[in-house]
């Protein structure tokens, strides 16, 4: 779930990993009531300054999506589903921006574009 | 609060070629603070300085609140160091190496050293000068996080080393970090190991710190403009232009510092126009920021 942070990119590394966990919850891949590793593991696993992941938890935590029980941990709460929905629909529309801008870096037109995104999906699911 | 490491007005002179002049230098307490710069830069002299290794001519040097080298010995049993070159003898076993290092570390935590040892892949049977590097580095590191030290100096403590064995390294360092909160210096060519972990950065450049900043100041603050019609006079920018090439009959790349998104106004008030905004890694941004500093006519560099 976090092994595509990148420390190079211009977000900074505590809202990436925020933006994971959302996406996990949003998906349903982390249920309520599980778990997040502590912050010591994962700052370890990620080589990454634990107050980065005191201020993603944090962060997660003021929005709704976990809570932390002192001495327990870092759960994550239940999430409405119109929530997880919009979560969703925010991750759909980032990518759709990136990659918009990147085809107009290229000389991609959007139909062209239109096309592409038909043809992978019809040969995704036929 | 006081910072883990304090350095003013400080010089230092070896030989005719080289000297660190009014060096001032700054690690909060409980950062882990990156030392960049070019090999010669001065990072390993500063280093000994800051351990008391070598003396200075000039200025004030404060460790953990303590004035060095004068309490030497009282500063160092509170920092671990794991300096470039190791300096054990290498007919020792790694298990003797640590029972020799453990007698001079009241602080000594015996159970993480066994531990670490195991995380390692360490034999300690085996004689310290018969391992490989890699395997040295661990043991470098084994030592520097079981005396248990408030402060961490590290000299380019992976570099060279394979990435394995780099990751178990900054891992066990990291989780020293998160349960202690333990600062850290440390020094590296490895840029991006560096933007991962560390909160401060400094940059050394030919005996002088050219830049001192939080990282994420230093990350956002320097960016790469694309302007066409660029004005020729860019004194009144609200930001500082470090350096501007051109690149076309009517284009111009300009490195700035200190940008801020609203800024984008002053082209539009200028008949010039901003193609675009590129972000800087760290690594991008502290060759630029070399660059610049070398430039002569550039003064606008701090």
């Amino acid at each position: 779930m976090f092994d595509q942070i990148d420390p190079r990119s211009p977000t900074p590394l505590y809202a990436q990993i925020a933006s994971r966990v959302r996406v996990a919850v949003a998906a349903g891949t982390l249920r309520p009531g599980d778990a997040l590793p502590s912050v010591r593991q994962l700052a370890a696993r990620l080589r990454v300054n634990p107050a980065t992941v005191v201020q993603a938890y944090r962060d997660l935590e003021t929005e709704g999506f976990v809570e932390l029980r002192q001495g327990a941990g870092t759960f994550v709460r239940e999430v409405r589903a119109e929530r997880r929905a919009g979560e969703r629909a925010h991750q759909a529309a980032t990518l759709v921006r990136r990659m918009v801008a990147e085809a107009g870096r290229l000389g991609v037109s959007i139909d062209e574009l239109h096309a592409a995104i038909a043809d992978e999906i019809g040969a995704k699911s036929p | 609060m006081t910072n883990a490491v304090e350095i003013r007005g400080l010089h230092y002179r070896a030989g005719k070629s080289f000297e660190i002049r009014n060096l001032d230098l700054t690690v909060p307490r409980g950062s882990i603070y990156g030392f960049l710069g070019p090999n010669g830069s001065g990072k390993t002299t500063t280093i000994r300085l800051i351990l008391g290794l070598l003396r200075a001519r000039a200025g004030m040097i404060q460790v953990l609140g303590e004035p060095m080298p004068l309490r030497a010995p009282s500063v160092l049993a509170r920092v671990g160091f794991v300096p470039e070159q190791p300096h054990l003898d290498p007919t020792l076993t790694v298990r003797e190496t640590i029972r020799f290092r453990e007698a001079f570390y009241p602080t000594w935590d015996g159970d993480w050293a066994g531990r670490l040892l195991q995380a390692f892949d360490l034999d300690p049977h085996h004689p310290f000068g018969k391992l490989s590097k890699g395997q040295q580095g661990k043991v470098m590191m084994l030592l520097a996080l079981a005396q248990r030290p408030d402060l961490l100096v590290l000299d380019e403590p992976t570099d060279g080393l394979d990435p394995v064995v780099r990751r178990d390294m900054l891992s066990a360092l990291i989780d020293y970090v998160s349960q202690h909160s333990a600062s850290v210096f440390i020094s590296s060519h490895l840029v991006h190991e560096l933007e991962r972990m560390c909160d401060w950065i400094g940059v050394m450049d030919n005996g002088r710190l050219v830049s001192e900043m939080p990282m994420q100041q230093f990350k956002n603050g320097i960016k790469r403009l694309l302007v066409s019609d660029a004005p020729a006079d860019a004194a009144s920018a609200p930001f500082a232009v470090l350096a501007r090439d051109r690149n076309g009959a009517t284009t111009e790349t300009w490195l700035v510092r200190g940008w801020e998104s609203p800024m984008r106004a002053w082209f539009d008030g200028r008949g010039a126009s901003l193609q675009s905004i590129v972000d800087l890694d760290l690594e991008d941004g502290f060759v630029e920021l070399l660059r610049t500093f070398r430039a002569p006519r550039e003064q606008e560099v701090r």
